[in-house]
């Protein structure tokens, strides 16, 4: 009994966590769905008279929102093949090789994990516009085609394959060079696209870099592009969160496909994304 | 392959040495077992022979050659690891093939040749299979098949049999011995159990904290141990210890002067106290008083005191009691002296080093 109690306990907190996690976006689908009257209504409304099918036609029209999926898909693969690329590298060099203040240089780039994003935006700006590369893809990409996060993920996966199978590797004739594409990469499997779908994710989402080093429209990212329906006069929800969605849905997607992989890969590392 | 160590040293940081000027020659065609306890330097030694690991000084030759600067692929050996380390996303036959892919042999080729080497370790039915749907004796065939597909010029197992239940082991003891017997190809074997290297090998050799103790047959090991160590480590059960202190005048008039005043310890092996006299054979009498005495099938142990010190004996016809006092005549085959550095210097082959 006491048992039993303490499950069903368990389950309603659990579902409670569910519905809260879900609110924002059941808030989102309800909203751009609505009237603009009803967006603002107070108390507010869950469920509109009318579903308003159109806000979803609207805002796709209200900018140039093909160009932005465009944009985005390119930056984010381009960032995430880049970024797994240098990382895979990285990640062996400090889980197997020996070289020269190895150990420094890790606790060094560990450190930088340490320093937020934001104080970087500055710095990484200056950078790139003396290199005269703001407002160009480039921009949007050459900043994170390292990620020491990413890197740090998978040294540990790496480290934690055995010795054994490097030297049978070696034995058997493969170089390094092989044995890290042919064999590490594809028994860390879970771990790799774990921090692809991480990566993805944070590049399609990402906001406040995209918006400081473009000012193009043609370079302009979803998230971006989202702010085509704030204007002087005010905000139109139902149509911000018609966008919303479908910036949304592709990430939603891919989630839902890869989450056993994201859970796994991110559990045993034991950090957090 | 011939394999050769000329005075080879190893130490890791520059100050400590793991290994002590090794000196053998690992004669072609056979399986020899490197035996030792935990951290002797065994599986070290392997690496060494495999090209994994270059030794601090001295000179490893296979043949004639001088292979001492190079690696494990110039070297052409084949070696199977504890864990198997199998590649776990390809399957059995393809783990067969990837020596055989990285040595660029044409596909038909190689497919064929891993076939033949399944069929060889008994996993011709498994070769669709991922190493982990194996169990781990079909595992270690996979690993040895692996090993064996570039015709290596040594095959290296390093404590191949140790992750194996206790009847896999003994199973595998024997196929290791039959794929050795059918290729032909010089074996090395690592292991720190002693039965499994007394059964398979033509020659062990025995290592302690880094150093050579002895390298023999196994018969020659157990009869004529070079050193104090040699005689603990290999036999079950163990050898009775004594100091020559403890002895009070019984070994006089029956070991030549001049070697008893060198001798420090005495090894008995437990069969060679014997609970009656066998005349020539019969070094000497002891007295004992018998402390325990068990019997289980035809197997009669008894455990005896002499002078405070603890006996075991295996040899007793009679049945005996408690406290009971017996007369002990210990043999000449497995009687040893040795002096203060623990070499054998009474007992045993005296030629036989």
């Amino acid at each position: 009994m006491k048992v039993k109690i303490a499950m069903v306990l368990r389950y309603v907190i659990l579902i409670l966590g569910g519905i809260i996690m879900l609110m924002p976006f059941l808030w989102m689908l309800s909203t751009s769905l609505k009237t603009q009257p009803e967006t603002v209504k107070i108390p507010p409304i869950w469920i509109p008279k009318q579903l308003q099918f159109s806000n979803y036609i609207d805002a796709f029209k209200a900018a140039p929102f093909a160009q932005y999926f465009l944009n985005s898909i390119f930056v984010t693969t381009v960032t995430t093949v880049g970024q797994l690329f240098t990382s895979i590298l990285a990640a062996f060099a400090f889980s197997r090789l020996n070289f020269y203040g190895k150990n420094i240089i890790f606790v060094i780039f560990l450190g930088t994990m340490m320093v937020p994003v934001e104080m970087l935006i500055i710095p990484n700006f200056v950078t790139l516009s003396k290199l005269h590369l703001v407002n160009t893809y480039a921009a949007l990409i050459v900043p994170w085609l390292a990620s020491f996060f990413t890197v740090f993920t998978l040294r540990q996966n790496f480290q934690s394959v055995p010795d054994q199978l490097y030297y049978a590797a070696k034995i058997d004739g493969a170089s390094d060079w092989h044995y890290l594409w042919h064999v590490l990469v594809p028994i860390s499997k879970s771990t790799i696209t774990a921090v692809t779908v991480l990566q993805v994710i944070g590049s399609w989402n990402s906001f406040m870099w995209p918006l400081i080093v473009t000012n193009s429209e043609n370079l302009r990212t979803l998230p971006v592009g989202l702010q085509a329906f704030t204007g002087d006069a005010g905000t139109n929800y139902a149509q911000l969160m018609a966008a919303s969605t479908f910036v949304i849905l592709p990430m939603v997607i891919l989630y839902l496909f890869l989450q056993k992989y994201i859970i796994a890969g991110i559990s045993k590392t034991g950090l957090k994304g | 392959m011939e394999v050769t160590f000329k005075d080879v040293s190893l130490s890791y940081d520059g100050t400590r040495e793991i290994l002590h000027h090794l000196n053998f020659t690992i004669p072609e065609g056979t399986l020899v077992s490197i035996l030792g306890p935990s951290g002797c330097g065994k599986s070290t030694t392997l690496m060494m022979i495999s090209g994994l690991l270059a030794p601090t000084s001295g000179k490893i030759f296979f043949g004639d050659k001088d292979v001492t600067k190079q690696d494990a692929l110039a070297r052409k050996v084949g070696m199977v690891f504890q864990n198997y380390a199998l590649y776990p996303h390809l399957t059995v036959l393809e783990n067969i093939m990837f020596p055989l892919k990285m040595a660029k042999v044409k596909k038909p080729e190689r497919k064929k040749r891993a076939l033949e080497l399944a069929k060889l370790v008994h996993v011709e039915d498994q070769i669709n299979k991922k190493p982990g749907a194996l169990s781990g004796g079909q595992q270690q065939r996979v690993a040895i098949a692996r090993a064996l597909a570039k015709e290596p010029s040594l095959l290296l197992l390093d404590e191949p049999l140790s992750n194996l239940d206790a009847r896999l082991r003994i199973e595998m003891r024997e196929e290791i011995r039959r794929i050795q017997q059918e290729t032909g190809v010089t074996t090395i074997f690592v292991t720190h159990d002693q039965d499994e290297a007394l059964h398979i090998s033509d020659h062990i050799m025995v290592l302690n904290n880094g150093d050579m103790q002895q390298f023999s047959s196994a018969e020659t090991l157990y009869d004529n141990p070079s050193n104090l160590f040699v005689a603990k480590f290999i036999g079950e059960p163990v050898i009775n210890t004594l100091a020559i202190a403890d002895f009070q005048g019984e070994l006089d008039q029956h070991v030549p002067a001049d070697i008893l005043k060198q001798a420090v310890s005495v090894g008995i092996r437990p069969e060679a106290l014997q609970d009656h006299d066998s005349g020539d054979d019969t070094i000497a009498a002891i007295e004992t008083t018998v402390k325990e005495f068990e019997k289980y099938g035809r197997e009669k142990n008894a455990q005896l005191d002499f002078h405070g010190k603890k006996l075991l004996t295996t040899e007793i016809e009679n049945t005996l009691e408690k406290e009971q006092k017996l007369t002990l005549y210990l043999q000449k085959s497995g009687f040893y002296l040795f002096d203060q550095d623990g070499k054998r210097i009474f007992g045993g082959d005296q030629d036989v080093k």
